[in-house]
């Protein structure tokens, strides 16, 4: 998740992105666009931004606000660009491998050591999805996933994805994308699962709520008809419980959680990488990769939780914890069930999570009936 | 029993998992074969993507889009009840004037903005019509259309309709084939009757969201509230039998029993904003500046009116529509200007609609017109002007008589701004603002001011009479509106012996309707019962060639709307006995 970007600014790079001249006045931006803006926002070749409706009128000017048409064409154009991209990580000197080890927690005031057993360029793979939960209202996130030539896989924060980037102008084809990209939804999946499951009961709960509603409404409906007419046409009957069926329609049209995702953008980052044998005071050693643009000490994992993000509190009688379960008192932190992790299981592709599948056609009339049964 | 067979419906133990986008494989199959936008691209990617991301309702993203609308609290409030609480099925029942059709095109806007609605229906009455279209365009930026033909249903993704037109076929089958994201129903206390093609024409359309308008759900009697709210949410009131026992104080069935239960009930689909004291507008006070003709101006009109009574039962029958739209055009025309009349009596005279002895007596009428260079309601209106010493707006039908009243102000030394329809929308923020700063007139065409907020003035002069009620009381909307402090003054000039005197009578001296608040002359217009257009009606009266019979035809009309009067007050009593705190008072 994460809170959207101020509009002004925005707009303003975008349109000098796609070429545009800007000058930018206290109430009014005025624009010169070249050709190509000019056909894809259906604009003249010089126009007047507001960013206010009321001073929209000036000048015509085009009206830049939620919902605004020139916004939603310019969101369009831009969402069409920028798709993929290569940029380096860009350090210099060895200095900052001992700095991350620090950031992890296994600076040299812990008791353990590591040694660096070479330090190479290495390929990550950071993909950017829209994630969108839809019932009758909707509820969306942008969520980054990095993934890495040995299949780790993590959620990225937004403040880190331009940290100590620089264009890295030589084109090259990440090998494996397919796959990457295949671990990079099953991260998805397992990351938005909590939120995706409470959606899912949230709009069923209104559904079931409207469900119970419509057949107590029908139901009685008809029982007071018969009541009054034994004897009377079956005709109306049918009438009444023809519509029951249309309102039960709408009310599962409208209620019907739905959950997607749509892959933005990829970037693929070329990051100085160290191997690193990490040593534990009781003599444990592990294979571990740094990479200097994430900083994540990849192979360790809490003993606790089962997390691999770190950072990491060393201890010679608990072994290896992360942070947050160290921080805990001893009884809350003992392990509940099976270890999170945000490394997903391997073989087995995006959106089959489940083997269910939440719109099957068993589950059509059991999903109905059995709130119907409910007193 | 089990469910009609569209889409499967969710199972209760089903789980819901990610859905990824096909597009997902075509950026994966293009992704790096060629060098892409730059860094700086991607990352605007990225936040354009988090620029147009929707979380629930948690704010209204659509008010700073909205254009000419004054932000009030009652109508933010009830967007959000109607989004977050009611999920976009509910009764907007405030009282009239507090702004009923901009709250639902809020709630409409932010289904739009957040991609929830694709497909919206509006259904009206037919004289609202055109009213709604205007509204959405220039507050809201959405673009609907007016039901033309029976393709719209399927070409236009945001319509209005009457109802009248709509649950009729061949257009009842197309409206109904297609699922509505939001249906709109203005004026929803005619679907008060469930057995009513109406009722039944709204409940057969199949919609994700409903909200339905009106200020007096409750006409008659307890039935029309049962119906109207099962139509939204059918179980809310229970059966209609229960309803009946609980809730109705039997054998009449206009009483209530177990108000408070039963407005708690309500508040689940109901909103009902009522004026607080800081939301009742000033009065109105109305002057009436009836003026005599001159003697040439008098002869004009006369002839005018007899060339349009005899064309208009014309031996050769019944006259096509089109020919008879333009006869009224010309007596509203004669009524507002000889200026005005002049350029039509022009067109006219050339016109094969027209016989050649027809056209023969146009173009001398035309000759007439033209020979008169002042006219003596302009000269009331002067005399007027120099008796008041604060900002006027000054409004007519006709852009040749503003033209003419632009000449005659101006060499009279008034600083003027104008307004009409043919000037850009540029031109017109100007005239707006420099008649805010220095000019002390506002003289505009209809197309006056609509959303604009003119309340720094509070005077209104009628220089003509647009024969439709309605199109008067947005002229004086334009002042006497939320915001307005101060009394304000509505002054009418008209012609005696004219149709403008005719709805003198009937507006003013039979229902007062210049003291209205904005809003209740739709509801008792509505009350008419009358299928035929307010303007119609007048020129039926008006073409009758027996004096007499006009007479009485007019007091017909003017003991209807009378009644008329009467069942609104009746209705608004009644409803607030029913209501009254469903909603809340709002302050300014």
């Amino acid at each position: 998740m994460s809170d959207a970007p101020p509009l002004r600014p925005f707009v303003l790079e975008a349109l000098r992105d796609l070429g545009a001249s800007l000058s930018d006045g206290e109430s009014l931006v005025w624009v010169q666009a070249p050709e190509t803006v000019q056909r894809d926002l259906e604009v003249p070749a010089n126009f007047a931004l507001a960013f206010d409706a009321e001073r929209s009128r000036e000048f015509d000017a085009e009206l830049v606000a939620p919902g605004s048409y020139f916004l939603e064409r310019l969101v369009s154009v831009v969402v069409r660009r920028g798709r993929w991209d290569m940029s380096r990580c860009d350090v210099s000197g060895p200095e900052w491998i001992s700095d991350a080890l620090i950031e992890c927690g296994l600076g040299p005031e812990t008791a353990v050591t590591s040694r660096i057993n070479g330090v190479e360029d290495e390929l990550l793979l950071l993909f950017t999805f829209h994630v969108t939960l839809l019932s009758d209202e909707k509820r969306e996130s942008f969520r980054l996933v990095a993934v890495s030539p040995d299949g780790s896989v993590w959620s990225v924060d937004l403040d880190r994805v331009e940290l100590g980037l620089i264009p890295h102008p030589s084109p090259e084809i990440p090998s494996d994308l397919e796959r990457a990209y295949l671990l990079a939804t099953e991260s998805l999946c397992v990351l938005t699962a909590g939120e995706v499951e409470r959606f899912r009961t949230w709009s069923l709960g209104l559904l079931e709520e409207e469900v119970r509603r419509i057949f107590g409404y029908f139901d009685r409906t008809i029982d007071e008809l018969r009541e009054s007419d034994p004897s009377g046409s079956t005709d109306l009957i049918r009438t009444v419980m023809a519509e029951r069926d249309r309102r039960l329609t709408e009310a599962v049209e409208r209620f019907d959680p739905r959950a997607s995702a749509s892959l933005c953008s990829i970037r693929a980052i070329l990051v100085p990488t160290a191997r690193v044998q990490v040593e534990f005071p009781d003599g444990t050693r592990i294979e571990s990769t740094l990479d200097a643009w994430s900083r994540r000490l990849r192979g360790l994992v809490c003993r606790i939780c089962g997390s691999t993000a770190g950072p990491w509190r060393p201890s010679s009688r608990d072994g290896l914890r992360c942070v947050p379960c160290a921080s805990k008192p001893a009884e809350s932190a003992r392990p509940r069930g099976r270890p999170r992790s945000d490394t997903p299981r391997r073989g087995r592709r995006a959106g089959e999570a489940s083997a269910r599948s939440p719109r099957g056609s068993k589950a059509r009339s059991r999903g109905a009936s059995s709130v119907r049964r409910r007193p | 029993m089990s469910l009609p067979a569209r889409e499967p419906p969710p199972s209760a133990d089903a789980s819901l998992t990610l859905r990824f986008d096909d597009s997902d494989r075509d950026l994966l199959a293009r992704a790096f074969r060629t060098p892409g936008d730059g860094p700086r691209a991607w990352r605007l990617n990225g936040e354009a993507h988090r620029i147009s991301l929707v979380d629930g309702f948690d704010r209204l993203l659509a008010w700073p889009v909205l254009r000419g609308v004054t932000r009030y609290d009652h109508q933010e409030r009830t967007a959000l009840r109607v989004l977050r609480e009611m999920r976009g099925r509910g009764i907007l029942a405030d009282e009239v004037g507090l702004g009923k059709t901009i709250e639902a095109g809020l709630i409409l806007k932010e289904y739009a903005v957040r991609g929830l609605v694709q497909r919206a229906l509006v259904l009206t009455p037919a004289a609202l019509t055109d009213q709604w279209r205007e509204e959405m365009e220039t507050k809201f930026s959405l673009p609907f259309s007016v039901l033309r033909s029976v393709r719209d249903w399927d070409e236009k993704p945001f319509l209005i309709a009457s109802m009248d037109t709509a649950k009729r076929e061949p257009h009842r089958r197309s409206a109904q084939a297609r699922p509505w994201d939001l249906i709109i129903v203005d004026e929803a206390h005619r679907l008060k009757n469930r057995f009513s093609l109406n009722w039944r024409f709204v409940a057969g359309l199949s919609k994700k969201y409903m909200l339905l308008l009106t200020a007096t759900p409750v006409q008659n009697d307890m039935d029309e509230l049962f119906n109207l709210v099962t139509l939204l949410k059918p179980g809310q009131l229970h059966t209609y039998d229960r309803f009946l026992e609980r809730y109705v104080a039997s054998p009449d069935r206009r009483v209530p029993m177990r108000v408070a239960e039963l407005r708690g009930l309500l508040r689940d689909v109901m909103v009902r904003n009522r004026r607080g004291i800081a939301f009742t507008l000033p009065p109105r006070r109305v002057h009436s500046l009836a003026v005599r003709l001159s003697p040439a101006e008098r002869r004009l009109y006369d002839d005018v009116t007899e060339f349009v009574r005899d064309a208009y039962w014309s031996a050769s029958g019944r006259l096509p529509w089109t020919a008879r739209l333009t006869l009224m055009v010309l007596q509203r025309e004669i009524g507002s200007s000889t200026f005005a009349v002049s350029e039509t009596l022009r067109r006219l005279a050339q016109s094969p609609l027209f016989r050649a002895d027809e056209r023969e007596r146009l173009e001398a009428l035309r000759q007439d017109a033209a020979a008169i260079s002042s006219n003596v309601k302009a000269d009331r209106l002067c005399a007027f002007l120099k008796s008041v010493d604060e900002k006027v707006l000054v409004f007519t039908q006709y852009r040749r008589t503003l033209l003419h009243l632009l000449e005659v102000l101006e060499a009279d030394g008034y600083r003027v701004a104008a307004y009409h329809g043919g000037l850009s929308s540029a031109a017109k923020d100007a005239a707006v603002r420099t008649f805010r700063e220095d000019r002390s007139i506002f003289l505009s065409t209809e197309a006056g001011g609509e959303g604009r907020n003119l309340q720094f003035a509070r005077t209104v002069v009628n220089y003509d009479l647009p024969w439709n009620p309605l199109r008067i009381e947005q002229r004086i909307g334009r002042v006497h509106r939320l915001g307005q402090e101060r009394e304000v003054h509505v002054v009418n000039v008209w012609a005696e012996d004219t149709v403008e005197a005719n709805l003198m009578e009937l507006l003013d001296r039979k229902i007062h309707m210049f003291e209205l608040v904005v809003g209740e002359l739709d509801l008792i217009l509505g009350n008419l019962d009358e299928r035929r257009s307010f303007e119609d009606l007048m020129m039926d009266i008006w073409v009758l060639r027996q004096a007499e019979e006009r007479r009485s035809a007019l007091r017909r009309l003017g003991d209807s709307l009378v009644r008329a009067r009467a069942q609104y007050e009746q209705v608004k009593e009644t409803n607030e006995a029913v209501l009254g705190e469903t909603g809340e008072a709002v302050s300014a």
